[in-house]
């Protein structure tokens, strides 16, 4: 009797950690990287992952967002309805998502998909909104502390005030820890396949790992960055 | 099942303890609190939304100041963030330019600042989202959900809009019919515009202080140009450019946006929608949110209190468009087979919240208590609000109903 009671309590607080980590970020299905590339460049995730709402007023929100700015060619059309209708739907989505790719590793293209919303397909930022990513990642990895700082703002995020290449940014950018160790340290290094330093170590997955123990806020990562006074 | 002894089972709750409160902190970054969003603002209000900024008040904090609300714990709308104007101080004049156009005799472009020197008028309102109460309504309707902490009662200062034209002897063409006002773009923001009748000309404001200290930069300053008994959304901040029009504007903030569905020229206030369904918007089939509908909130018992009987004071607060005055609150704690009048702080007619207060007499025990407002031209609350379900969830004002213990 008391054994059960124990397992469901650890049961139920294990549902309930996991339920607190899940809440802002989207499920895994097919179209989940174009959903946040397209949308994060507006808002947030969170205005998406938290509806539920039927494929037909899924197409209104499209239809809506389209009116908004959004632009969209008809594939990407489809595959982001599809996926909205199928994993944040009325009916529960399917166990197993049907991603024949999914076994394929992943590339650090294929995670920058989550930043090209912002930050441009190739990296050549939005300003005066979003800050270039080409030229300005060179000169951070040449920087001191540049290599770990990096790392961090894409780990934790970036609230305040900054300059680059002349010109001063001031969105919030969100962080992305919910991505793999792996994943960012793709990332990190599709980065850097557009510029880096003589002699440049690519990230492994064991750094990411250190970096993220920090456990930072967007704010702390803003003052590491003024503390190492970096471009 | 046998084989789980109880140590195991304790490693197992503390990797779900370890999970629930490494959640918060690890994610962190995800959910900053308000006052990392917004500098000045009371970090227990709800963080809807970074980006856009989205706060909602806790409702025991909106009950705890039942005469005003204070700027640390007002809710934010933003539709649009300013770069640099998140914080709850006031914003800098000096510079910000207001162009008045569109169907006017003379047009003509103000330097914010000699507003100072014109006549000063104020007005208490209450600035309530047009979305406020959404998550009430079933099934679920898109957009921020809010329960009903987005909204605030508070005094505006500043300008009015017919004082302005008046001393630059500026005069309306026959065919401006609406006022369209349009949002600083400054440092890259996407436009915000929105259109209101002309008829809100009357009480129009240039607000550039709010509670009696400079207009906080996060609700527009520094200047934002409020219509008294409107909705939020068509209080538009940081305006930059007032333009006198025949016709609504055409962005997608007046349609579809900000709609409910309506048969044209009726008096019904909305047309009831199978919910779940879409419907098609245009502007004729569905009004904006312009008017605030008649509402009120109880803020003593809170829901799931325990208090003292057997007599038990209740209060709370009621507003409407300020068009007429309000005429009563009843409160009912039978589900509304019978109702007791509530006293009114006020019989005037204000744009402001009224506070009210009704004493009931209940036994010892479990009790749900409904508040309904009535104004003079008799509009009152559904007592299913659900009745209005509109698939962005708009302007609900159901009954609220509070359950609570008397000891």
């Amino acid at each position: 009797m008391k054994k059960t009671l124990y397992l469901s309590l650890a049961g139920l607080l294990g549902v309930l950690g996991y339920l607190a980590l899940g809440q802002a970020t989207l499920p895994e299905g097919p179209g989940k990287e174009l959903v946040l590339a397209k949308c994060q460049s507006c808002h947030e995730i969170g205005f998406v992952a938290r509806e539920r709402l039927s494929r037909d007023r899924w197409d209104g929100v499209i239809e809506e967002m389209e009116l908004r700015g959004l632009k969209l060619t008809q594939e990407e059309r489809a595959a982001i309805l599809d996926y909205l209708a199928t994993y944040l739907g009325l009916t529960p989505p399917p166990e197993i998502p049907p991603a024949p790719v999914a076994q394929t590793p992943k590339t650090g293209a294929q995670v920058y998909a989550a930043c090209s919303g912002c930050h441009g397909p190739q990296g050549d930022g939005n300003p005066p909104n979003f800050p270039p990513l080409k030229g300005h990642v060179e000169a951070l990895l040449k920087a001191q502390g540049g290599r770990e700082y990096l790392a961090l703002a894409v780990l934790f995020g970036l609230g305040g005030k900054i300059t680059v290449l002349g010109q001063t940014y001031e969105n919030l950018m969100p962080g992305f820890a919910w991505l793999s160790d792996e994943e960012i340290a793709l990332v990190l290094n599709h980065l850097a396949s557009w510029g880096a330093p003589e002699g440049f170590t690519p990230y492994t997955p064991e750094e990411i790992r250190a970096l993220r123990a920090k456990a930072l806020t967007p704010e702390k990562v803003l003052e590491a960055r003024k503390a190492l006074n970096l471009p | 099942m046998e084989k789980l002894d109880r140590r195991t089972t304790l490693k197992l709750m503390g990797m779900g303890a370890t999970l629930l409160a490494a959640g918060p902190r690890v994610f962190a970054q995800q959910t900053p609190t308000a006052d990392q969003l917004v500098k000045g603002k009371n970090p227990k209000l709800l963080v809807l939304s970074q980006r856009p900024v989205v706060l909602e008040t806790p409702y025991e904090i909106l009950a705890s100041e039942p005469e005003r609300t204070s700027k640390e714990n007002l809710y934010v709308r933003n539709n649009v963030d300013l770069p640099g104007y998140t914080t709850v101080e006031g914003a800098s004049l000096e510079g910000w330019k207001i162009e008045v156009g569109g169907l006017v005799d003379k047009p003509f472009t103000l330097e914010a600042k000699e507003l100072l020197a014109l006549p000063q008028s104020e007005v208490t309102m209450v600035l309530q989202c047009s979305g406020n109460g959404r998550s009430l309504y079933t099934p679920r309707t898109s957009g921020n959900p809010w329960q009903r902490g987005g909204v605030g009662n508070v005094t505006f200062r500043g300008v009015r809009l017919k004082t302005l034209l008046e001393s630059k002897g500026v005069k309306l063409t026959e065919k401006a019919l609406f006022i369209t006002a349009h949002a600083s773009r400054q440092g890259g923001a996407t436009q915000f515009v929105r259109s209101v009748p002309i008829q809100a000309l009357e009480n129009a404001l240039l607000a550039l202080s709010m509670n009696g200290e400079p207009l906080p930069a996060v609700h527009g300053g520094p200047v934002r140009l409020v219509f008294p008994g409107f909705f939020g959304v068509n209080n538009v901040k940081w305006v930059e450019k007032i333009e006198f029009t025949e016709a609504e504007n055409t962005t997608a903030e007046q349609m579809p946006r900000y709609r409910v569905p309506v048969i044209p020229n009726t008096h019904l206030p909305f047309l009831p929608q199978q919910p779940g369904a879409r419907y098609p918007y245009n502007f004729t089939n569905s009004r904006p949110n312009w008017l605030v509908n008649v509402n009120s909130f109880i803020f003593a018992p809170l829901e799931g209190q325990t208090v003292e009987g057997p007599y038990v004071r209740v209060e709370g607060v009621a507003f409407n468009d300020g068009i007429v005055p309000l005429v009563s609150v009843e409160v009912s704690a039978n589900g509304g087979r019978t109702w007791q009048r509530a006293e009114l702080a006020t019989q005037e007619k204000t744009f402001g919240w009224v506070r009210w207060r009704a004493t009931l007499l209940l036994r010892s025990g479990e009790h749900e208590v409904m508040a309904r407002a009535w104004d003079a031209a008799g509009r009152s609350q559904p007592l299913d609000g659900n009745l209005a379900w509109n698939e962005r969830g708009y302007e609900y004002n159901g009954v609220m109903r509070v359950r609570f213990t008397v000891a």
